[in-house]
């Protein structure tokens, strides 16, 4: 039997039926013809919070004499507020390299605070058979212009997760998010007790020594203790930064790592920390980076090594063919080759170069393997992060930051 | 410059779904999609040894191979195979019935279970659920009906008259008029968060299909959080042919006299033959990206009379637990936390930071043990806002102190509630605000669900002007996406997209193309 139902009377309800689409037409007719407004508060904040990049201006730079590095200190060029961060995070600062067009990722140094003058401060130290750093230190005048991201990464406190008193493990520049934090706490905006062991070869390297004293002075909440491993003098820890020493200065009860340093900090590191029993997710590390030796690494596919390949790079319509070397990530070949490509972490976490590999092979090592389930299952790669191993053709995302 | 017959931009549910309908009818499509990932809502992201679904988690209208729902359909169609696993019950809710006593109720998936619980709970519902049910089965089959070819306006009156009777009016009428005892409405009202429209606004035909659909055919979800169904999409679309292009972002529409014919990129102008689809916010298209003099009318006063009234705004905290869902004693796949049963003071309240204490809990490890690694699960609590007021003008340093006091609410709730506590087992969080899906959507606010469906606005109404025909659209250029006919979700709007497609292309032919 076919059901029955109704609200009020049959034609009442009928109606009502037959009145939706005349409600709608005197709904637009009675309506406004004006011109439509496209912009939303939200939106216009997301922007600014978030932005493709920001366009920044030198406006000072400060030397670090005994630790080889400088401090750039970058101001929004349109004297706007920089994006606000949270300290800890890093931005890609874009190059351009004798035709190349490349990324970095720097932590930032400043407070966040600073942020609000517009004002960003990255730190370069010199690097050995570098390419980014020793340009930019030679390079970089007052008054250039620069192109930055948003801030990005997620190395940041987590009250919800992380411990209240946290011990950082710093080695060389890996200070600078350290030092952000620590003028965090001391603005208010952060509150956790931080406890930095910093890892220097000598007294005279230490970089940030006077900021970190002072900034340790204005806030008790801050500690600093200067570890040097290539000179014993008194008033300073001296090695490397082992399990002894985190267990000195920890606190009782829970405490969260966070780490930041070149990448033989990290495995030395990790190997301490592994007899100190604490739980994974109070052990946090800043981006990896990628191995220079990809080869050294147990599971890398040995015959690949050493050799150049072809790589046919599509973008949009745009075809590239580039060589590329095993040793290399392909990101490092398509930035050389002047391409533009989008690119922030380049430790393969955060997948904003995530391309389409359409034939060929990569190796992703599994340090840096971040990428998505489905995106492994269908040959998806995060090119900053993926080193080849034959041939290649790759579709890799536009870039907005060129 | 290449040419295409068809060009979709922006890679969200419904451009997914318009690109594979065009390619499936062998069409020459192009998909462009400002973002590296394709899939807007419907995606995923890596923290530590975890992966995230960011949005809606679930489909409605999937069902099983052997009894495959509409949206199964639509993927079959297509030649999508996506992994799903079946969420078995509909939901739990804690909370207040009407009547200020404790509600607690879990509701399964299939009709008749779902009409025994409920009589469980409200002994003496039976009668009143089952009139409901056959209210919903008529509409179903009223609805396809009237999207079928041929249609008959004597026969809609003849078999389709509970449809037609009950389709003019709100759920709650609908409801009252179905005789439901108070205690089965307030557990039925649970609904509309689902839709973003409080009870007394929201149209009982899209209520009816939106619930006759989860419940008949089950709730569904991808085993690797949505981005797998929008990387199959994709794949599937290579496959056909179609081409993809990532990181490409519409700047403007280009004209030939009143017709749309090209799109202007970061990367290039494309050409499209026929038609362009963007799975753009109407504003956007009519108020940045054509000529204002090239607007029609319509749109501008449908704009107008929408007085940019947006859909739900979602704030959602994802958390990687460092423990399973058994240690943690978590047992129920989604807990709805509403403070009562009566969904229009839940809407009001839902305006406001400081009166928003509404969560929907959510664990896919209960269904899926697979979704994280070994010793671990993934959890997530979503609220929504019907108001924008209080992120007009949030400061940053104060919008992450809100993220993590919302954060804190929600893990109190599930605790106050459920005796639940993660507090301890957070290795990886994440919380993701209007401002986050405004990101990375560029939809108005972050509002993931469009237009809100309700009155003149409803997807009924929609759906009837857009059988009509009315001819004021921008020729070649079809906005899809969740303002369209059948309003949010995943469903809808890849059915959104199938439907414009379709339309696009029979347009095309009328005109000889």
């Amino acid at each position: 039997m076919a059901m029955k139902f109704g609200v009020k009377s049959t034609a009442a309800d009928i109606k009502k039926f037959t009145s939706l689409i005349t409600n709608r037409e005197a709904a637009i007719r009675k309506a406004k013809a004006n011109d439509i407004n496209p912009s939303f508060r939200i939106n216009e904040l997301a922007r600014k919070y978030h932005p493709d990049y920001q366009k920044m201006i030198i406006s000072e730079i400060i030397s670090h004499e005994g630790a080889d590095a400088k401090t750039f200190v970058f101001k929004k060029a349109d004297g706007s507020e920089a994006a606000f961060f949270r300290a800890g995070q890093y931005v890609s600062v874009l190059l351009k390299i004798d035709g190349s067009l490349v990324t970095r990722p720097y932590s930032i140094c400043s407070s966040p605070l600073e942020a609000k003058q517009g004002i960003v401060k990255i730190t370069v130290r010199n690097v050995k058979d570098g390419f980014a750093a020793p340009y930019m230190l030679e390079n970089f005048k007052i008054g250039d212009e620069i192109k930055i991201s948003g801030p990005e990464g997620t190395f940041y406190y987590e009250e919800l997760r992380d411990a209240e008193n946290v011990i950082a493990i710093a080695g060389g520049s890996g200070i600078t998010p350290f030092l952000s934090m620590a003028y965090a706490i001391r603005d208010g905006l952060e509150d956790f007790n931080l406890t930095i062991l910093f890892g220097s070869r000598t007294e005279e390297n230490i970089l940030f020594r006077n900021e970190l004293e002072a900034v340790a002075k204005e806030c008790d909440k801050i500690k600093v203790v200067n570890v040097l491993s290539d000179e014993k003098k008194k008033g300073y820890e001296n090695g490397f930064i082992n399990a002894k020493l985190i267990k000195k200065y920890a606190p009782e009860g829970k405490y969260s790592i966070f780490m930041c340093g070149p990448e033989a900090m990290y495995r030395f590191a990790e190997k301490e920390i592994e007899k100190l029993g604490i739980e994974k997710k109070f052990i946090r590390r800043e981006l990896l980076g990628v191995t220079k030796k990809v080869a050294s690494l147990e599971d890398y596919p040995k015959e690949a090594a050493g050799k150049v390949f072809d790589v046919k790079v599509i973008i949009g319509e745009n075809e590239y063919n580039i060589k590329a070397n095993a040793d290399e990530p392909v990101l490092a070949a398509i930035e050389k080759a002047g391409i533009p490509a989008p690119s922030r972490c380049r430790s393969g976490e955060c997948g904003w170069c995530r391309s389409k590999l359409v034939s060929g092979n990569a190796y992703t090592p599994k340090e840096n393997e971040g990428r998505r389930f489905t995106d492994i299952e269908f040959g998806y790669i995060h090119p900053c992060a993926a080193f080849p191993l034959s041939d290649m053709v790759i579709e890799v995302p536009g870039s907005y930051m060129k | 410059m290449k040419k295409y017959d068809y060009i979709v931009v922006g890679s969200g549910c419904a451009g997914l779904s318009a690109a594979l309908e065009l390619a499936v009818s062998k069409k020459k499509v192009l998909l462009i999609e400002q973002h590296n990932i394709p899939g807007g809502c419907a995606t995923g992201f890596v923290r530590g040894r975890f992966e995230f679904d960011p949005s809606l988690h679930e489909l409605c209208g999937v069902g099983s191979a052997e009894n495959p729902g509409g949206t199964r359909e639509i993927f079959n169609r297509y030649g999508v195979d996506v992994d799903w696993i079946e969420a078995t019950d509909c939901f739990r809710v804690i909370s207040k019935y009407s009547d200020g006593t404790a509600m607690d109720v879990t509701m399964p998936s299939g009709k008749d279970a779902f009409v025994d619980k409920m009589e469980y709970y409200v002994p003496g519902s039976k009668d009143a659920m089952l009139r409901f049910f056959d209210l919903m089965q008529n509409i179903d089959d009223g609805l396809a009906y009237l999207s079928s070819d041929n249609i008959n306006p004597a026969n809609i009156f003849k078999e389709y008259m509970p449809m037609v009777r009950s389709g003019g009016y709100n759920t709650t009428d609908v409801l009252n008029a179905l005789c439901l005892p108070e205690k089965a409405k307030d557990i039925l009202s649970v609904y509309w968060s689902y839709l973003g429209v409080d009870m007394d606004n929201l149209s009982f035909l899209h209520y009816a299909s939106m619930v006759n659909s989860y419940v008949k055919f089950s709730a569904y979800f991808p085993k690797h959080t949505s981005h797998e169904i929008s990387v199959k999409m994709a794949e599937r679309l290579r496959e056909l042919g179609g081409e993809i292009m990532m990181g490409c972002r519409a700047e403007e529409f280009l004209f030939s006299g009143d017709r749309c014919y090209a799109v202007r990129t970061n990367l290039g102008t494309f050409v499209a033959e026929n038609a362009i689809l963007a799975n753009i916010n109407p504003d956007i298209i009519f108020g940045r990206m054509i000529p204002p003099e090239l607007v029609p009318a319509r749109e501008k006063k449908l704009c107008d009379a929408r007085k940019r009234k947006l859909g739900a705004r979602m704030f959602t905290a994802y958390f990687g637990l460092n423990k399973t869902a058994e240690e943690l004693g978590i047992k129920d796949y989604s807990i709805f936390f509403p403070q009562g049963s009566d969904s229009v003071a839940e809407y009001n309240s839902l305006k406001r930071i400081s009166t928003n204490n509404y969560s929907i809990f959510l664990c896919y490890n209960v269904h899926n043990p697979d979704f994280s690694p070994e010793g671990t699960s993934v959890c997530s609590f979503t609220t929504m806002f019907t108001s924008s007021t209080d992120f007009d003008n949030l400061r940053q340093e104060d919008y992450y102190k809100l993220k993590t006091a919302m954060a804190k609410k929600f893990i109190n709730t599930l605790k106050e509630k459920t005796g639940i506590d993660i507090s301890d087992a957070i290795e990886e969080i994440t919380i993701a605000s209007p401002y986050t899906f405004a990101r990375y959507l560029n939809a108005p606010e972050g509002a993931v669900y469009g237009y809100e469906t309700r009155e003149w606005d409803g997807i009924i109404a929609r759906t009837i002007e857009m059988t009509m025909g009315l001819d004021y659209k921008v020729k070649g250029l079809y906005p899809i996406g969740t303002n369209g006919v059948r309003g949010d979700g995943y469903s809808s709007a890849y059915a959104d997209g199938q439907i414009i497609a379709q339309k696009a292309m029979a347009d095309s032919e009328k005109e000889g193309k």
